[in-house]
């Protein structure tokens, strides 16, 4: 490294917190590049494959065989238990919410589910992944919520790229503006009963389309890596590394190079600003098993911690210059917080394709891409923006029909066999970024290491609502039109709670004008030259497709750039 | 070496692989993989009389009875009830089975004149009908209604379906000799012609 700081003396190059998605990307692209990085997590050590404690067990070896352990969840897995990732074979990966709590006594409720090992919820998430378009990259401008991206689509695309050939999204291209195509690997094949849907929505319901999610699991192998071999829960963990996350992918990747350090059980209590230098000089760090406090510093630093806890440790970092949080002169810090609202709009129930049946279980379904107001269309509607369906299909068997009457060989014969097939379609809704929604530190609550617990103030509004109640109607016409003998759509007045679509975003939020916005375009701390935050916070706007592929592309193109300034000299 | 222990050896193995600034060594959590562990319906029991033991198993084989493929007590869904029972029901739960078995354990010899293990099938059948008969009314039955946990106010009757059919279905015989298994299926096809006779395949988290 070339420049007038790098003659000076640090522990490191770089110090990343959190190895979850962004930290992963930002672990492995800084070692790539030759920078000593320390990778912090505060979660405890797991190993990929051996630390997949529940892969592949059986139903009958599972506590319960499979019945949840409800006194125990709602004790000690409160959020995570409300996940479809959470089972007696993941449930050492979550987090406990009873020794790390949040303030929920104050503002407003909130799903907060968080993992607690290192590789974070990269080993949870639901591994869908979409490019934001051009669209989604203009939304704000065009309809005066929140802030200009600093940002177009043409300038992630080649992030986009340089991501997806690494991580390995299976998927089809549809050529769709409103939601561009990828590098894809081979798409997964299809139930025959979606086909049959698809052929009837070609007839009655041209204006969606019905594609494949587009998955981070592997139909080609990779090197290290190899394509899914279909046993179904993948959240248990895959020692195949089949699915993209941080274990399987970019964490051996960052320690092939030799250039990095991990380290787990270290939370983040404080990132020390040196005012005289205009930096970040170091990271200070609690052991969560020894309450030991240690100390790290670096030239550059990363802050992938994931939205809610990135935040949390600025607001933390209090100095006298930054008395409201480092790198919060825009008094913009926590606020702007987006989740998208989760909604199962409808469920159908079908006779047709009984003959036909499947092997193997595959684990992603189908996807609708935004279908309302793309473009100029549905300039007429009262709502702005859209939302994206994600589909399950699946075949009722006896897990679904056990409460039915009667007994003995005419029952057990009905139990075994399949029944109809059903597909749901859950929507996802973009939440447009409002200024009230908000996670702030409590005055009042600490944790068990005396640091401030955080508290959350958001709503979904209006906005959301009609978003929602348009998708139910859609999904009542788009069963019809699919030819379902009966279908139910939804009617809970309420929304999801906020944060249960688990997309938390935008506290630290990317712009041009460093009065309204924490980052600057390249994910910099528009304050603090040294400082990066690549994780959700950095969200401008949240579109209504998942995010995780975002945080990547903008991880790596952000590296790349700190790399380019450090050896330019300027941080 | 058995099982277990190779599953362990293979996973110390693979921890080698990696390295990390930390010292790292298997926590006694870690060390144990559930896809080692004992079936859950082999777990010691203990809640049971001999008596109740045998009507328990006597009406888990009427809900589900061996044909030519195992049931119920082939299954081990009788000590699988006995397990879940004693460890999983709420207090609320247990009070409403314990009542349920207590009133088939003391009416049933006093109204048949035989314990309901001892009794023959049309019988037992006939018992067992009339106990769903007086709970028909339960929202237990509602279509549907199969998307939770459990219901806790469900009657006895629903309770031990609920149990049974888990119980069997999840178990590995009914799994791998009643349900078709398949752990490694290496690939998918989503249209793969269904023979009339054929069963689902076990239950497995799918999208």
């Amino acid at each position: 490294m070339k420049g007038t700081l790098a003659t000076r003396h640090y522990d490191f190059d770089a110090i990343v917190v959190g190895s979850g998605i962004s930290g992963g990307w930002a672990a492995k692209e800084l070692t790539e590049k030759g920078l000593k990085v320390l990778v912090l997590d505060r979660g405890r050590q797991l190993r990929h494959g051996s630390g997949y404690y529940g892969e592949h067990a059986p139903d009958w070896k599972l506590p319960y065989q499979g019945k949840p352990d409800r006194e125990r969840y709602a004790r000690d897995y409160k959020w995570g238990s409300k996940t479809n990732a959470f089972d007696e074979a993941s449930l050492r990966f979550w987090n406990n919410d009873r020794k790390n709590p949040y303030a929920e006594d104050e503002g407003k409720p909130f799903m907060w589910a968080r993992a607690d090992v290192v590789g974070g919820r990269s080993l949870l998430w639901g591994r869908q992944s979409y490019r934001f378009s051009e669209q989604d990259f203009r939304a704000n401008e065009v309809d005066g919520h929140g802030i200009a991206w600093p940002v177009s689509y043409k300038d992630i695309a080649p992030w986009y790229s340089h991501v997806e050939k690494f991580v390995g999204i299976n998927g089809k291209t549809e050529g769709l503006p409103q939601l561009p195509d990828g590098e894809f690997q081979k798409p997964m094949p299809w139930y025959a009963i979606e086909n049959t849907i698809k052929d009837r929505w070609k007839e009655h319901a041209p204006d969606v389309t019905l594609t494949n999610a587009r998955v981070a699991i592997l139909t080609e192998d990779l090197p290290n890596r190899a394509a899914c071999h279909y046993c179904g829960p993948c959240h248990r963990g895959c020692s195949t590394g089949s699915y993209f996350s941080s274990q399987s992918s970019t964490l051996p990747a960052a320690r092939a190079t030799g250039n990095m350090t991990l380290m787990a059980d270290k939370l983040v209590e404080k990132l020390e600003y040196d005012a005289r230098e205009n930096r970040v000089s170091k990271v200070h760090v609690i052991d969560a098993v020894t309450r030991e406090r240690l100390s790290f510093s670096a030239r550059i630093f990363f802050l992938c911690a994931s939205t809610i806890a990135s935040t949390q440790v600025l607001m933390q970092s209090t100095s006298k210059e930054f008395p409201d949080g480092l790198g919060n002169s825009s008094g913009v810090l926590g606020r702007y917080l987006m989740d998208h609202a989760l909604d199962l709009s409808g469920v159908g129930g079908f006779f047709d394709n009984l003959d036909s049946y499947f092997h193997g279980y595959r684990p992603l379904g189908l996807y609708v891409p935004r279908f309302r107001n793309v473009g100029d269309q549905d300039s007429e509607a009262e709502f702005l923006r859209g939302y994206g369906y994600q589909t399950m299909t699946m075949r009722m068997d006896w897990s679904t029909t056990f409460n039915t009457k009667g007994f003995g060989v005419d029952l057990k014969e009905k139990l075994r066999k399949p029944g109809p097939w059903f597909f749901g379609m859950n929507s996802f809704v973009e939440c447009l970024p409002y200024k009230d929604n908000r996670v702030y530190l409590s005055k009042a609550k600490v944790d068990r290491f005396g640091l401030p617990q955080v508290a959350f103030d958001a709503e979904f509004k209006a906005n959301e609502y009609k978003l929602r109640d348009d998708a139910r109607r859609q999904a009542d016409r788009l069963l019809k039109a699919a030819g379902a003998v009966f279908s139910v759509i939804g009617d809970e007045e309420e929304l999801s709670m906020f944060g249960a679509g688990i997309h938390e975003m935008g506290t630290a939020r990317m712009g041009d004008d460093p009065s309204e916005s924490v980052l600057n375009k390249w994910n910099q701390a528009h304050d603090v030259p040294n400082l990066f935050v690549t994780d959700g916070s950095f969200m401008t706007s949240s579109s209504c497709v998942n995010p995780s592929l975002t945080y990547m592309a903008f991880t790596a193109r952000a590296a790349d750039y700190a790399v380019q300034q450090m050896a330019e000299g300027r941080i | 070496m058995n099982r277990r222990e190779f599953m362990q050896c293979a996973a110390l193995l693979v921890s080698g692989a990696g390295v990390a600034s930390v010292p790292f060594s298997l926590s006694a959590e870690q060390e144990q993989f559930l896809a080692a562990a004992d079936n859950y319906n082999t777990g010691e029991a203990n809640y049971f009389s001999d008596a109740q033991r045998r009507i328990v198993a006597a009406m888990a084989e009427v809900i589900i009875p061996r044909t030519d493929t195992p049931g119920a007590i082939d299954a081990g869904v009788p000590r699988f009830i006995e397990l879940m029972v004693r460890d999983w029901l709420n207090d609320e739960e247990r009070a409403i089975f314990e009542a349920g078995l207590k009133d088939i354990e003391s009416r049933i010899p006093r109204e048949f004149g035989a314990s309901f293990d001892a009794l023959d099938s049309d019988s037992q059948l006939a018992i067992m009908e009339t106990l769903e008969e007086e709970a028909s009314s339960s929202a237990w039955y509602r279509f549907g209604n199969v998307v939770r946990d459990f219901v806790s106010d469900a009657p006895f009757i629903c309770q031990f379906k609920e149990l049974t059919i888990h119980g069997f279905f999840t178990s590995e015989r009914g799994s791998t000799e009643v349900l078709s298994f398949n752990m490694m299926p290496m690939s998918f096809d989503g249209d793969v012609p269904l023979d009339p006779g054929a069963s689902t395949w076990a239950a497995r988290i799918q999208s």
